[in-house]
């Protein structure tokens, strides 16, 4: 049954020559699970306001979105306030009372219902989500998964039949994100919801969407069966790299048949396509063995007050100069502590660190930060101060010539108003102003699409290659096989593994990329696509011959 | 002390009103019993005791000290009275101005006593329930605004932090800190304004404003709370009734005088004692409770 239609609809932003979305229909079954994918700024999160009336930005709009054959603009506001749920990025801010309970009822004292009533269908959501435990809790005790789990639960005890994401888990790590997919998967399956949801982590919302909207500059590309349209983009690139690795080995290959989408499902694809005589590709060493220690932890002691737990347990590693070093583990293991504490913002109890050969403790004040380490936090709008990017710029004095890559298109936006990649890149610039010979930094692929990821990356390798060192904590495993030169594991407080990452994820296997987990086996040390892909095309050719 | 945490809060609020109206009441100087004033210390500090046991024990040598202190400060300058003890600098110090500081340093304190198990009992989010059921909306905003401040105040954290992990931030002297203390809040003010903005979205997109609010609790009212509310408003009463009729007036000065004990003053003692041992006897009827179903099992 058709539950949702967008008729020939269009949206310019006021001061606007181009329209951000431009004459899109489509129509949307109950039931669909529908994932809206295309590059930052293609107007993706303009159309999924356009169909929640309420957040309807100011603009010019043509065209109509019916509801269950009704106009939206003839429903009463109560109505779509109901039927039609949102969840927004990011889910500190989207939290409005204090309590947890409070939380999950707010929705529904707005609509004036009786207390009886919430009470029932709050407890109702409460089991359904398995968050009994958390039910009295203040709101600032939960973690961000948890928060946005909340955030999830509280729309729906409004009972809607259409729900729009719009890129809920940029903010979470993957496992609080893939707990929040499988959520909602659920969700689908359960109650036949709809769900509409913008994403740019595709590995996991792929497989369980059957249907795929594919957009660019506020067009459709393409809309229709999850497994076509993706192999009818076959050729597009910027649309294939933010796809699942399955994908992206399926579409390196003109082979027909059903699109893989999931590890398990091309694992198969490759094993029933492709033989395995070449069992691993060959190792080029480039590094060399003259390694000058820059950082050194060594049996460092950490924890926050006397009564707490410690959080660093003794740790012991060093880093080398000019290496891109990325640590990575579990929520609390204490990664981004580490980094803190490498950047003297606390100091262990027990253990040195040693930063550039010299005992942390022995530099002055600020003496640190002059042109030997810098640390960008995770949160990058925590960097800025000023009103505008070029304020910015001239606030640190940076020398925008030595800036691998160009900000001048942004000068006059507002810091805040600039896309998550943009931002990085700023916040990147502010802290090469104070030209470090150690680079920390803190989840900086964390909320931002493929081609950011690319474009991060491949600055950290030129900043490399250019003799400084980068430390860089994430829970992004595709991002350190590709960029690192070598990954750490850590553990309640220390690290348990370390090495170069065809090694390091190769031993993993949990804990690895899906590349790895798709061949692992088959081949041998294969982490990210580009290999895998090549080992694949030199089976082939050794096949054919 | 448990027990009494599981009431309702307006019930709890009624009881507290109710006790602590009476404590302040009496302290003036024509009603300004003693009886009553120790009974009111005496009810708060079990009332506390028992529901923290020995923790915070240096907190009770504080206010032990603080009633000696009140106690002697008032006769060094209150010269009223008739029976003098000794003579300082010329001035007497008498036993009614002694007595006098005693009673009003147990009513201080008795207050004090009160105020601190009511905080600890009434939590924020039993404010708001009481709040709520007077104006849904009010309730709303402080809620919020008890969401917001924690949230303020971590981000300021965040952002200083931050700018001190670029060496952008330093604290070394006054000027440099008081600079850095500027920059940091003017971001602050945009930090909030960017944010209230995805809140005020969050709370038009599950239709806020649309119709009157109501206002939803986990708190429900239990016969246990019928119970208590009426026996703390009846007990007011009875002690106000008492209190009025002049029957427990006591006076100090210029020498003590009260009136006679009659029937009215004993049941006005009996009913404020009562009162100001209501969470004692709730807590041991609780737990005299599990252990005859204890002994049951």
């Amino acid at each position: 049954m058709e539950i949702l239609k967008v008729e020939n609809l269009s949206f310019t932003y006021p001061l606007c020559n181009e329209k951000a979305i431009d004459g899109i229909s489509f129509s949307v079954d109950r039931g669909d699970f529908i994932t809206v994918c295309g590059a930052t700024g293609c107007g993706k999160s303009t159309l999924m306001r356009m169909i929640k009336k309420e957040l309807t930005p100011l603009g010019d709009m043509t065209g109509r979105v019916f509801y269950k054959g009704r106009d939206i603009n003839t429903l009463s506001e109560a109505e779509t306030a109901c039927s039609i749920g949102f969840v927004a990025q990011r889910p500190e801010e989207q939290i409005v009372t204090d309590k947890v309970w409070h939380e999950l009822a707010f929705g529904l004292e707005n609509m004036g219902i009786a207390r009886d009533i919430i009470r029932r269908r709050v407890s109702e959501m409460t089991c359904y989500f398995g968050i009994e435990d958390w039910f009295e809790k203040s709101v600032s005790e939960l973690s961000g998964g948890q928060k946005q789990l909340l955030n999830l639960a509280s729309v729906m005890v409004m009972q809607p039949d259409v729900l729009i994401l719009d890129e809920p888990t940029a903010q979470l790590d993957p496992i609080a994100a893939s707990d929040f997919i499988a959520t909602l998967s659920k969700l689908n399956r359960d109650l036949s919801l709809t769900v509409i949801i913008t994403e740019h982590r595709l590995e996991e919302v792929i497989p369980v969407s059957n249907r795929l909207l594919a957009m660019e500059c506020g067009k459709i590309l393409k809309y229709g069966e999850t497994r076509q349209v993706v192999a009818s983009l076959r050729e597009n690139d910027v649309f294939t790299r933010g796809m699942p690795a399955a994908v992206r080995i399926f579409n390196s290959f003109d082979l027909n048949g059903p699109c893989p989408l999931t590890a398990r499902e091309g694992r198969d694809y490759i094993e029933s396509n492709f033989p395995n005589t070449v069992i691993s590709l060959e190792e080029t060493d480039e590094r060399n063995d003259k390694k000058e220690t820059v950082l050194e932890f060594s049996d460092v002691y950490f924890k926050y007050a006397k009564e707490l737990p410690d959080v660093l347990r003794g740790l012991d590693f060093k880093v080398y100069k000019g290496e891109i070093f990325c640590i990575m583990g579990g929520n609390g293991s204490g990664k981004s502590t580490c980094l803190s504490v490498a950047a003297g913002l606390h100091r262990p109890y027990s253990g040195n660190v040693r930063v550039l050969g010299k005992k942390i403790k022995d530099y002055k004040k600020n003496e640190l930060y002059r042109e030997c380490l810098s640390l960008l936090p995770q949160d990058v709008q925590t960097v800025f101060l000023k009103n505008t990017v070029k304020e910015e710029l001239e606030d640190v004095k940076s020398n925008e010539d030595f800036l691998p890559y160009d900000l001048s298109g942004l000068y006059e936006r507002h810091p805040y108003d600039i896309s998550g990649g943009q931002q990085q890149l700023l916040a990147l610039a502010k802290v090469l102003s104070t030209s470090p010979k150690i680079l920390l930094l803190d989840e900086p692929t964390k909320g931002l699409d493929a081609y950011a990821k690319k474009e991060i990356g491949d600055i950290l390798k030129r900043l490399r290659n250019g003799g400084m060192t980068v430390i860089c904590v994430t829970h992004d495993v595709e991002f350190a096989a590709e960029y690192a030169d070598r990954c750490a594991m850590f553990f309640r407080g220390e690290i348990t593994s370390c090495g170069v990452p065809s090694e390091f994820f190769s031993g993993n296997n949990f804990y690895t990329t899906a590349a790895n987990r798709m061949t692992s086996g088959y081949y041998k040390n294969i982490t990210t696509v580009s290999d895998a892909v090549k080992i694949m095309r030199m089976n082939r050719t050794e096949g054919a011959l | 002390m448990k027990a009494f945490d599981n009431y309702n809060p307006i019930t709890v609020f009624i009881y507290f009103a109710s006790v602590i109206t009476i404590g302040m009441f009496c302290l003036n100087p024509v009603t300004m019993n003693p009886l009553i004033l120790f009974l009111s210390l005496a009810g708060a500090v079990t009332t506390y005791l028992i529901r923290n046991r020995t923790e915070g024990a240096q907190s009770h040598l504080f206010f032990f000290v603080m009633f000696i202190l009140l106690t002697v400060i008032n006769p060094l300058f209150n010269h009223n009275g008739v029976t003098v003890l000794l003579i300082i600098n010329n001035n007497p110090v008498t036993l009614e101005a002694l007595l006098y500081g005693a009673a009003s340093a147990a009513a201080i304190i008795g207050v004090i006593y009160w105020f601190r198990s009511f905080s600890q009992i009434m939590t924020s989010d039993k404010l708001l329930y009481i709040l709520g059921n007077i104006s849904p909306k009010f309730a709303l905003i402080l809620s919020m605004t008890l969401r917001y401040v924690p949230m303020f105040e971590k981000q300021t954290q965040k952002v200083i932090q931050a700018q001190r992990g670029l060496g952008l931030y330093s604290d070394t002297d006054f000027m440099s800190r008081v600079r850095g203390g500027t920059r940091v809040f003017s971001v602050m003010v945009t930090w909030a304004l960017e944010n209230g903005v995805i809140t005020s979205d969050s709370m038009t997109a599950r239709g806020y404003g649309i119709t009157k609010r109501t206002f939803f609790s986990i708190f429900k009212f239990r016969r246990q709370d019928i119970i208590l509310s009426a026996a703390s408003v009846i007990l007011f009463l009875i002690i106000l009734a008492g209190v009025i009729s002049g029957s427990v007036n006591f006076k100090f000065y210029p020498e003590i005088s009260y009136a006679g004990t009659t029937v009215i003053s004993v049941i006005t003692y009996i009913a404020y004692g009562l009162l100001a041992f209501l969470p004692a006897f709730t807590e041991s009827g609780e737990e005299l409770r599990w252990k005859y179903l204890k002994s049951r099992i």
